[in-house]
């Protein structure tokens, strides 16, 4: 109960925080009294500072750019894991090697030398350097594979027979039968995009395309920090992928098991 | 085998297009592979090995960088840092999947509570520990109030990668352990019974079952959390800028830095190859973990 309490506090007194006048945070923190955690006037003066400011466009384009990538991604990690389980063809070990591996290579180590290309594409300062490298998921791809390869070969055989091609037998078949594994490896992308602080810092530092997590770090590195105004922030920051994750919480618990544990 | 075997592909002379099919279903992954993965990888080499300009490859770039102490600094704090987080987290993240993996009443609840900070973005953590962590801040208040003296956190070379270390173990522990409970999930529920008939106490029972048969999703926790901890940047760049004197300087800084702020692009694209090796090596090794034996037939 300590390690929940442990890992809820922080968030707590955040956004506790945001909802007191930025003057107020520090004052109730000694001695220590129940003023310390609650708002003693508390305010809602943050939100709307922050509502009317760059901070909602921030957070439009952090939903924006991880909504799509969840779409994208899920198709393009989908289509290469249906030909990875289902398909026959030859060298088929081999791509899904490559590919695994390559995806598993974390995308911060290469961040750098790829945003020089990305830059000399002109692709810094768009949605599109945004969203791309957020696409390909080794993870994604491992754990729709893996769920694809349980779905009974006999379904595909009778739609064959009844004239599917196989653009039809994965869409029509494999798709609806994978949700649970299609919701975990959304959030899984999902994931990788909310939580994605270094590529925006390289690829995208012009204030109209700011996402969630800039626009944070930016608020930290001002002279003159409103912390109210900054608490409110990380708050919605914090509470927007933990809604998305409370909802879908088992699926993603199962999909990180299916990488993690099976023998 | 949980997932049925591998059925036979349908065998009704409707095969021709299937080479085709493959190509086309995995045409977008692959591109997206070799753009975003295998380009900059190679392109990042090229430069540190300086190929392409007037002289042949050579190892001038690695030289310069290893003879240069901020680098052999940061790689040395790396290695501190990692040796300190990485066995802080896994065993934080095992005393709470074997906690959590018993049957107490609203267990659910707690574990998704430890797990949520899984969504939150490393710079929120970074920004509100960071505050947390101030001398007028909250963590100095409740030292204060127990008795003990106030601490410098960030701000003191010899606290701030401890800082740091608590800062990044706040998002990952509740990570790991879903790993690891879902391991313990597979633990056969008998041998527990057999040893409690046998009168092994709980002690007995963690070490002598838990532990040997969790070893598999451990190895795959430990390769995975050492790959991700190589890469922390997020806390740095936002808290310490890597320092004070140098002291929370993370190969991942140390890149940022010497490409942006240094203007240095062949020793970050040196470094940048020396960090993708070392990752590649340990992501093989997750890989290999991650598959099981007959899934190449």
């Amino acid at each position: 109960m300590l390690a929940a309490l442990y890992s809820m506090m922080p968030l707590i007194w955040a956004v506790a925080s945001g909802l007191r006048p930025g003057a107020e945070i520090f004052r109730y923190l000694s001695p220590l009294t129940i003023w310390s955690l609650l708002p003693r006037h508390p305010t809602l003066a943050n939100l709307h500072v922050l509502w009317s400011g760059p901070f909602a466009r921030a957070m439009a384009n952090s939903i924006f750019v991880a909504g799509t990538t969840v779409v994208v991604g899920l198709l393009l990690c989908s289509t290469a894991a249906f030909a990875l389980a289902v398909l026959r063809f030859p060298g088929k070990n081999a791509v899904f090697a490559i590919m695994v591996v390559s995806f598993l290579i974390p995308f911060d180590s290469i961040a750098v030398p790829l945003s020089s290309l990305f830059r000399g594409f002109h692709l810094d300062n768009t949605y599109t350097g945004l969203v791309l490298p957020g696409l390909g998921n080794g993870l994604a791809v491992f754990l729709l594979r893996q769920f694809f390869l349980g779905i009974p070969g006999v379904l595909s055989e009778a739609a064959m027979v009844d004239g599917l091609g196989w653009w039809g037998i994965y869409t029509r078949i494999y798709l609806p039968l994978s949700r649970p594994a299609l919701i975990g490896a959304g959030l899984i992308l999902f994931v990788f995009q909310w939580q994605a602080y270094l590529w925006p810092l390289l690829i995208a530092p012009a204030p109209n395309v700011h996402v969630v997590a800039i626009a944070i770090a930016n608020f930290a590195g001002e002279f003159q920090v409103d912390y109210g105004e900054m608490f409110a922030a990380t708050s919605f920051a914090a509470l927007v992928p933990m809604l998305i994750m409370l909802f879908f919480q088992r699926y993603f618990a199962a999909s990180l098991a299916t990488s993690g544990s099976k023998e | 085998m949980a997932d049925g075997g591998r059925r036979r592909p349908p065998r009704l002379g409707r095969r021709q297009g299937e080479w085709l099919a493959a190509a086309g279903f995995l045409a977008p992954a692959l591109l997206a592979v070799v753009v975003l993965r295998l380009w900059p990888t190679l392109q990042a080499a090229l430069v540190a090995f300086g190929v392409g300009l007037s002289k042949g490859p050579s190892l001038a770039n690695f030289r310069f960088l290893f003879a240069d102490p901020e680098f052999t600094g940061s790689l040395l704090t790396t290695a501190l840092y990692s040796l300190l987080v990485n066995p802080i987290q896994i065993a934080l993240a095992l005393a709470l999947a074997v906690l959590l993996n018993r049957a107490l009443p609203g267990v659910g609840l707690w574990r998704t509570l430890v797990l949520l900070p899984v969504a939150v973005p490393q710079v929120v953590s970074a920004v509100i520990w960071g505050v947390a962590m101030r001398p007028d801040g909250p963590l100095n208040a409740l030292f204060q109030a127990c008795g003990f003296a106030q601490q410098p956190f960030l701000t003191s070379p010899r606290q701030a990668l401890g800082s740091i270390i608590i800062i990044v173990s706040w998002i990952g522990v509740g990570y790991w352990m879903t790993f690891l409970i879902a391991g313990m999930k597979d633990i056969p529920t008998q041998y527990y019974e057999a040893a409690a008939i046998d009168g092994a106490n709980a002690w007995q029972r963690f070490w002598k079952i838990t532990l040997p048969l969790l070893r598999r999703p451990l190895t795959f926790v430990l390769v995975a959390d050492t790959v991700s901890n190589f890469l922390v940047f997020a806390p740095v760049q936002v808290l310490t800028k890597g320092g004070p004197q140098g002291s929370t300087n993370l190969v991942m800084n140390e890149i940022f830095t010497r490409a942006f702020d240094q203007g240095d692009t062949a020793g970050a694209a040196a470094a940048t190859t020396i960090l993708v090796l070392v990752v590649v090596a340990v992501v093989t090794i997750q890989f290999r973990l991650m598959l099981r034996k007959d899934d190449f037939s």
